[in-house]
């Protein structure tokens, strides 16, 4: 039994208490609802039961479904299974393509930032001049990164054509080359055309980023550097250069994470030939499931996510960092 | 006559002590029907299945969508088209089709059915329907029908389109393969009268390429990308002309490491730089026919279509002096003989579709001899039959040009050859096994290195 005082503080002790100083409050019997109201824990699982539902239903699991016909032997419209634990995934490091596609996948994430970088920043510090039509280029920036992947990777697939390429017929023009590039029928050249296109997709990602940091720093910081007599790039390192440290290396950790579920890009230049030399994650597990070895093509798939599990806690604790 | 068809297998069941699914085997391919199939198992001691039957369908306010390969004539493709929404309309039925990519039609095929959810009808290619053996829906009345309008089946197509003997899919032919070629050209190089003396072997047709190339400008060109069509047409035929297999006849032995086919592979490398567009090896079943038409090789491995394209007005590849120009020869022979791969396309209804019985309708309509007659017409001699019935046709016999498309039908073989056309040819198929070999051979330039890693793939498929 709880008891109060006039003020309605709680007593500790009925001891300290004279009998005729004591309040009684009679005690309520509180309804379900009002518990419920009154529990802050109740009301924060009841705001989060949506989104819950929604990442069970939709993430959880078909991500637990997924690790177990992984670890089967399930071909798609055969009902016989049979649980053969990690078979797929001992089987898939000794496959050459695999072994190919893992390669692949970071040659394609890891081996284009760098260029990708190098000119997001320079887009971002010419577009953060203030000069004629300035906004309208900044929108251009984004154009690469805005028009759907198929599309942008259909007109690559023309300028790349081995037989047609506008590339090639420009070059041959200017006596650069004797004939027709291979664009895509050279394993090295085919995986150059697709860090190339991947590149020119990236590019306003880490322009946008980097700009909208820059942005964000006073003009009256360079204004005072340039006064004290910073050069250019002194200026750079001391103003805008701490301000955005963190934003490059953020798009460099989206930029590595989203090749390993990439897939448009790949799939339309190049189906992962020739000779299945260009295979990303994403384009062997379809080419495996093509032939409905569901196990297989499930097993490819989660062999990212070890990788992609440490490039998240990296990149959130950086976010959170920020 | 159907008697006469029955009584012949009765008698050769009896002789040959046919099983039962042997008996389905050949009675399908001579096109009898249920009823005569009924009476051919009774007579020789087998047990006759219970085939449903239906009742006339009600099919007002139904639905049916269709997922199809796109064709390479586009009219025929618009006339599939018309077609199915004629008779959509015709039975108040709600009819689309979907026309995609060939690579893409086997995986949207697979997604469906691990989904339960999609199109009604899918079109199958070549050994395909193994894939799917247990959720398409049996269609023995349907073949039978089909069979009795093509004149019975020809065995390259039961091979390919039947499973083991049973029909889940009605086969409806396929594109077949030949040289296209510049006759100028060839002449140029040194051919004399081309159409008479086109390279008969693989080796003289390398030869001639090189000319082609050094001293004509106009190489060989072959695409050998991963794609359904025209690589694998050409590297399954040349893998057999080599003495290669895929597997022994017991469907498992894998047959493709060989000596003659390591020599074969080695000329076929060699001869790559020194006769071939090099750039060929990203090439899909679309790029050679563009790298033809627009006057950039003098001779592709292909169906008829780029003759086709530059004979049509309307289209935006006419070009008459090229389609002039443009003759066809069989493919050429290695040691081992002279093959194509030859296996036919088919249509089949999927077991989760709720409107099976449109499906059904529209399958019946669409395989009875008027509806069907037109369809190959429109092809033009693209698509050959997978019966006798209609080779006879105009379009095959009036364009002698077009003869060594149809000649095809008596050098094929089916995939996973010399085993069934089965799951597992139709696993190493989708992985492009035989093709990437060649793909792999003539970039590393190391053949024996490619055939060893092909005849791993095999051996893990085949052995699985």
């Amino acid at each position: 039994m709880v008891h109060y005082d006039s003020q309605g503080f709680a007593m500790s002790t009925l001891q300290e208490t004279r009998p005729s100083e004591r309040v009684i409050v009679p005690e309520v019997q509180e309804g379900f609802w009002t518990r419920f109201q009154r529990r802050e824990s109740s009301l924060a699982w009841l705001f989060l039961a949506p989104g819950l539902l929604i990442l069970i239903l939709f993430i959880a699991y078909p991500f637990g479904y997924g690790i177990y016909i992984s670890m089967t032997d399930a071909f798609v419209g055969f009902a016989e299974r049979n649980f053969i634990w990690l078979e797929n995934y001992r089987r898939l490091l000794d496959d050459p393509i695999f072994q190919k596609t893992v390669r692949n996948t970071f040659v394609y994430g890891v081996g284009t930032v760098p260029f990708k970088l190098a000119l997001g920043l320079g887009l971002a510090l010419v577009l953060n001049q203030k000069f004629r039509f300035s906004r309208l280029y900044r929108a251009f920036l984004l154009l690469p990164w805005i028009v759907p992947t198929a599309i942008s990777s259909l007109a690559f697939l023309m300028l790349f054509n081995g037989v047609m390429s506008p590339i090639s017929w420009v070059l041959e023009d200017w006596g650069v080359i004797g004939g027709s590039i291979n664009f895509l029928g050279d394993p090295i050249n085919a995986i150059i055309s697709l860090c190339v296109a991947n590149i020119w997709r990236g590019v306003p990602f880490f322009g946008i980023s980097i700009l909208a940091g820059l942005q964000a720093v006073p003009d009256d910081l360079n204004e005072a550097a340039a006064l004290d007599g910073a050069n250019a790039w002194q200026r750079f390192m001391a103003v805008p250069g701490p301000v955005i440290r963190n934003t490059p290396l953020i798009a460099t950790l989206f930029s590595i994470i989203w090749p390993f579920a990439d897939f448009q890009l790949v799939y339309v230049l190049t189906k992962g030939g020739p000779a299945n030399s260009t295979h990303i994650f994403g384009t062997y597990s379809y080419q495996t499931l093509g032939y409905t070895d569901i196990g297989t093509a499930a097993a490819i798939s989660l062999y990212m996510f070890p990788i992609l599990s440490v490039l998240a806690v990296i990149l959130l604790r950086y976010v959170r960092r920020d | 006559m159907t008697e006469d068809r029955s009584a012949t297998l009765i008698s050769e069941a009896k002789a040959m002590r046919y099983s039962r699914r042997t008996v389905m085997k050949r009675a399908s391919a001579m096109g009898l029907s249920a009823a005569a199939l009924g009476s051919v198992l009774s007579a020789t001691g087998h047990a006759v299945s219970a085939a449903p039957n239906r009742a006339p369908a009600l099919l007002q306010g139904g639905s049916l969508n269709m997922l199809i390969s796109t064709a390479f004539v586009p009219a025929a493709q618009d006339f599939f088209q018309e077609q199915a929404t004629t008779w959509g309309e015709d039975n108040s039925v709600d009819v689309t089709v979907d026309f995609i990519n060939w690579p893409d039609l086997q995986p949207r095929t697979t997604s469906a059915v691990q989904a339960g959810a999609g199109p009604d009808i899918v079109e199958l290619w070549d050994t395909i329907p193994y894939l799917f053996s247990e959720n398409l829906v049996p269609l023995p009345d349907l073949a039978a029908q089909a069979a009795e309008v093509q004149g019975g089946f020809y065995d390259w197509v039961v091979n390919t389109a039947a499973i083991d003997g049973e029909w889940r899919s009605i086969p409806h032919g396929t594109s077949s393969a030949a040289i296209a070629y510049r006759k100028s050209y060839f002449e140029q190089a040194g051919v004399e009268n081309p159409e008479e003396n086109f390279p008969a072997t693989w080796e003289e047709l390398f030869e001639v390429g090189r000319v082609l190339k050094e001293e004509v400008g106009k190489p060989l060109g072959q695409a050998l990308g991963q794609s359904l069509g025209d690589p694998p047409g050409f590297c399954y035929p040349y893998m057999w002309s080599y003495g290669s297999m895929e597997v022994e006849e017991d469907g498992t032995t894998v047959a493709f490491d060989t000596d003659l086919f390591r020599e074969g592979l080695e000329m076929f490398v060699q001869a790559w730089p020194e006769a071939f567009d090099e750039t060929g090896l990203g090439w899909d079943d679309s790029t050679n026919n563009s790298a033809y038409l627009s006057d950039q090789i003098s001779a592709t491995q292909n169906g008829s279509s780029i003759y086709l394209a530059a004979l049509d007005e309307e289209g935006e590849n006419y070009n008459p002096e090229l389609a002039e120009d443009t003759f066809h020869a069989p493919l050429p022979s290695g040691p081992e003989g002279q093959f194509a791969s030859l296996g036919s396309r088919s249509m089949g209804i999927l077991d989760y579709s709720p409107n099976q019985d449109e499906a059904m309708a529209f399958l019946e309509w669409w395989f009875s001899a008027e509806p069907f007659q037109a369809w190959l017409e429109v092809f033009e001699g693209y698509i050959i039959p997978p019966g006798p019935a209609f080779i006879e046709l105009p379009v095959f016999v009036e364009d002698p040009k077009l003869a060594p498309y149809t000649d095809v039908v008596n050098f094929g073989r089916n995939k996973g050859y010399a085993g069934p056309a089965n799951l597992r040819a139709a696993q190493a198929s989708s992985q492009y096994v035989v093709v990437n070999t060649f793909a792999e051979a003539v970039q590393s330039g190391d053949v024996g290195a490619a055939i060893e890693q092909g005849a791993q793939m095999l051996e893990r498929i085949y052995n699985r």
